[in-house]
């Protein structure tokens, strides 16, 4: 037999029925609602990698929303992003190809760090709203840039922070927000991993294609962990605790995957904001225990965030001595056996409530307020302004880490963005 | 991640294994040991690499020749990527997958999905209409009545039945292939597509291995699907041989497997017994009750997503409507076990098969195959 396309494969069974699919059902249930038949967004996606092609898949689950252009530089890619988007998607090899095409609204970049600002001032330029993958930008001068851009052309920019929009997240910083968890004063974040961080590349002898699959690896594209794994991370603290940090240290290497790499394998920053609370964040590559989580500490309680959920925990309540009546001393002191059934420390918790009308992960959220935005004029919450607080974050704590001591903010950025 | 090991060096340090495919497998790999110390020349360029990896709720093996260990290293890693990516999709254990967002909304809205997902329910419904509603991923409501979700067996009352059948049916669910939308008719419904999802699991992986130059492989979703790719070296196909239902010692069939899919439902796992009568896992959607006197079955055709759509209808209609539903497919054979588990019955159907426990017969090497004679 042949190879077996998807397709192909489609086309298969239920190829008789591709047409007439709308079955007869209730028909009392379809009066209140009907399938989504408002206007389009059409896409152009910079960037058919990996996580490019998981957004693609994600962005044509928004009703409306439509992938009608594919730029890349590597030929395999065009195949894969066809086959997830089932139609003969036109192809372009370089981005401003895609640009002077006519039927695109928005782009989508996920292309590597170092030339996301190349790719979104292009975008921008061109009169394009740009969904953009995290972190922002590769400098604090291109971060500044695409402030500025997106202010000029007036389009909307979305960073990929995807967990702000995330309804446990949202709600948790709703509680913190009025004060549920009394005064946060650390947060502590970690995205742990048990693997050597790098992608199978098709012919390991070809240089020039392991440095463009695993561009992760390479300082010429890349700022490492601390950029695609703690980007989240940055963004949410800069969130509960507004703005962004006053200064950072940090210290990482290459102490197990030595490959090669250039980036490093395990990496901690600590940030300081400047109303006296800090974000620590550690990643490694060598232990997974933790995998991805947050959490957040304040002086009434916690909070536990994780990918898929969010937890929270009350301190225990602090007592006042109160004054006790003189019948007491009459009425005597009872003696007995002592006796609580169970003493938990901090208990189970509380799991954040989800909603029941909404539903998806994270990237779907985002992805989804993206195409609404558009069509209802409405600018993204994660905007040029989170993206730039969180890009520059990166971008300085990865600086602590590189030369080893203590960066301040106010020495490298700030002034010119007005973020 | 651990590396992928070359099969020879796994065999040493694994215990026996007595899931059906495993241990199928393990004759197909023993045996190409022996035809590779018979013959060495003929694998001296490519060894047999495997790896596995838990996902769908089951394990999922993959044995393939490569010519080095970076070719085996990246075609599991592509492979098995795509399996975990379905897995996060298509799972309804889930929260965060594109399935659980589906049954959460779609009984209050039309929800849109990736034209991925959405083919693989209209693939469901044509299986389903096709097959006369034998086929049904909307079962799940009828299983929780029948207690198969708790793991203890409940004869449901009229009423819970009556309840569990109001939220089943692919009738009920609407699909709108503009829009890749679908809705449920009824609040409270659920699709799962566990019947079908592996098969589709391991036709992708078939994909993804051929694009990364693998031309030899076996892929084995928890044995209940396996896709043959190619034939090992010397032989006509991959071997793999049909237990007797609840033996797995006791082989009733052997088969030589090459560029096809053979996929097996059997009922000899999961069922519970009542009042002297025993009642299965698998449901007939059509009688709302789990089907009795059927054991296993098991099918070939060309992928996965085929053999797991039809091994399930097969069980449910029994032999005689079961290959004439065989029959309107091109290219299909099918083998039912029936009866009780102490006196089973085979009745094969265009089986390409040699029956009992004729493996050796089948050998590739002549040497070997004169042995066995």
């Amino acid at each position: 037999m042949s190879e077996i396309d998807r397709r192909k494969f489609m086309g298969n069974a239920a190829g008789a029925l591709a047409g007439a699919l709308l079955v007869a059902g209730c028909k009392e249930a379809t009066k209140s609602v009907a399938p989504y038949s408002g206007p389009q967004v059409r896409l152009g996606i910079v960037g058919v990698g990996s996580r490019g092609q998981e957004l693609m898949r994600t962005f044509l689950r928004v009703p409306g929303a439509r992938i009608t252009g594919l730029c890349d530089v590597y030929e395999p890619r065009f195949a894969a992003g066809r086959g997830i988007t089932g139609e003969e998607t036109p192809i372009y090899r370089d981005h401003r190809e895609m640009l002077a095409a006519k039927d695109i609204d928005a782009v989508i970049v996920a292309t590597p760090l170092s030339m996301h600002a190349q790719h979104i001032m292009a975008a921008l330029e061109s009169g394009r709203h740009v969904y953009g993958e995290k972190s922002m930008a590769f400098t604090v001068q291109e971060c500044d840039g695409i402030v500025e851009a997106v202010k000029r052309t007036g389009k909307h920019y979305q960073v990929g922070l995807q967990y702000t929009y995330a309804t446990w997240y949202r709600d948790t910083l709703r509680l913190i927000r009025e004060g549920k968890l009394g005064q946060i004063t650390q947060i502590n974040a970690c995205w742990h991993r048990n693997n050597n961080w790098r992608r199978a590349v098709a012919d390991p002898n070809d240089k020039k294609l392991e440095r463009l699959i695993n561009w992760r690896m390479y300082k010429e594209y890349s700022l490492g962990l601390l950029a695609e794994l703690g980007s989240h991370h940055i963004g949410f603290a800069n969130q509960v605790f507004g703005g962004y940090p006053e200064s950072v240290v940090g210290s990482g290497g290459i102490d197990y995957w030595k490959d090669g790499r250039e980036t490093y394998d395990n990496v901690q920053v600590a940030y300081r904001y400047p109303g006296g609370q800090t974000l620590l964040f550690s990643s490694m590559t060598t232990n997974a225990l933790e995998g991805a989580q947050m959490r957040v500490y304040g002086t009434e309680g916690s909070a536990v965030m994780t990918e898929g959920d969010g937890m929270l925990y009350y301190e225990a309540k602090k007592l006042k001595a109160s004054v006790v009546t003189r019948v007491l001393i009459h009425h005597g002191i009872m003696t007995g056996a002592s006796y609580m059934p169970e003493m938990p420390y901090r208990g189970k918790g509380e799991a954040v409530p989800l909603p029941e009308d909404v539903a998806g992960n994270a990237n779907f959220l985002a992805c989804e307020s993206f195409v609404r935005g558009i069509l209802t004029n409405q600018r993204p919450e994660a905007d040029e302004h989170a993206g730039w607080a969180e890009a520059v974050s990166v971008v300085l704590g990865n600086k602590a880490i590189e030369e080893g001591k203590r960066i301040w903010f106010r020495d490298f950025a700030g002034k010119k963005s007005g973020a | 991640m651990s590396g992928s090991v070359p099969v020879e060096s796994n065999l040493e340090k694994r215990t026996r294994d007595t899931r059906l495919g495993v241990w199928a497998l393990l004759g197909v790999v023993s045996f190409l040991l022996l035809a590779a110390q018979i013959a060495p020349a003929r694998t001296a360029t490519a060894k047999l690499y495997v790896q596995s990896r838990e996902a769908m709720g089951t394990k999922f093996t993959i044995y393939l020749y490569a010519a080095s260990e970076e070719q085996a290293e990246a075609a599991f890693e592509a492979s098995f990527d795509e399996i975990e990516r379905l897995d996060r999709t298509l799972s309804n254990y889930n929260p965060d997958s594109e399935l659980s967002r589906i049954n959460r909304l779609a009984g209050r809205k039309w929800v849109t999905t990736d034209p991925e997902v959405f083919s693989l329910l209209q693939t469901c419904l044509g299986y389903t209409i096709r097959s006369g509603g034998t086929f049904d991923i909307t079962v799940g409501p009828l299983m929780r009545a029948w207690g198969f979700f708790r793991g203890q067996g409940h004869y449901p009352t009229a009423r819970e039945l009556e309840q569990a059948r109001e939220k089943t049916g692919w009738e009920k669910v609407q699909l709108d292939a503009e829009t890749r939308a679908v809705h449920f008719a009824v609040p409270g419904m659920e699709l799962d597509p566990g019947g079908i999802g592996k098969g589709y699991a391991v036709d992708r992986v078939v994909v993804l291995l051929r694009r990364a130059g693998v031309k030899v492989a076996m892929v084995d979703a928890g044995s209940s699907t396996l896709y043959a790719m190619g034939a090992p070296p010397g032989e006509k196909g991959w071997l793999v041989r049909v237990p007797k239902p609840g033996d797995l010692s006791k082989t009733i069939s052997a088969l030589l497997l090459k560029d096809e899919s053979l996929s097996t439902s059997g009922s000899y796992e999961k069922f519970f017994q009542l009042n002297g009568r025993t009642y299965c896992h698998i449901m007939d959607p059509r009688t709302g009750a789990p089907v009795e006197g059927m054991l296993q079955t098991s099918v070939i055709a060309a992928d996965g997503t085929t053999t797991e759509a039809l091994s399930k209808p097969m069980f449910v209609m029994g032999t005689d409507e079961g290959a004439k539903y065989l029959a309107s497919f091109p290219h299909v054979a099918g083998l039912w076990v029936t009866g009780k588990i102490d006196s089973p019955q085979v009745v094969p159907w265009n089986w390409p098969g040699c029956m009992g426990d004729c493996a050796e017969t089948l050998a590739g090497d002549k040497e070997r195959k004169a042995k066995a004679q």
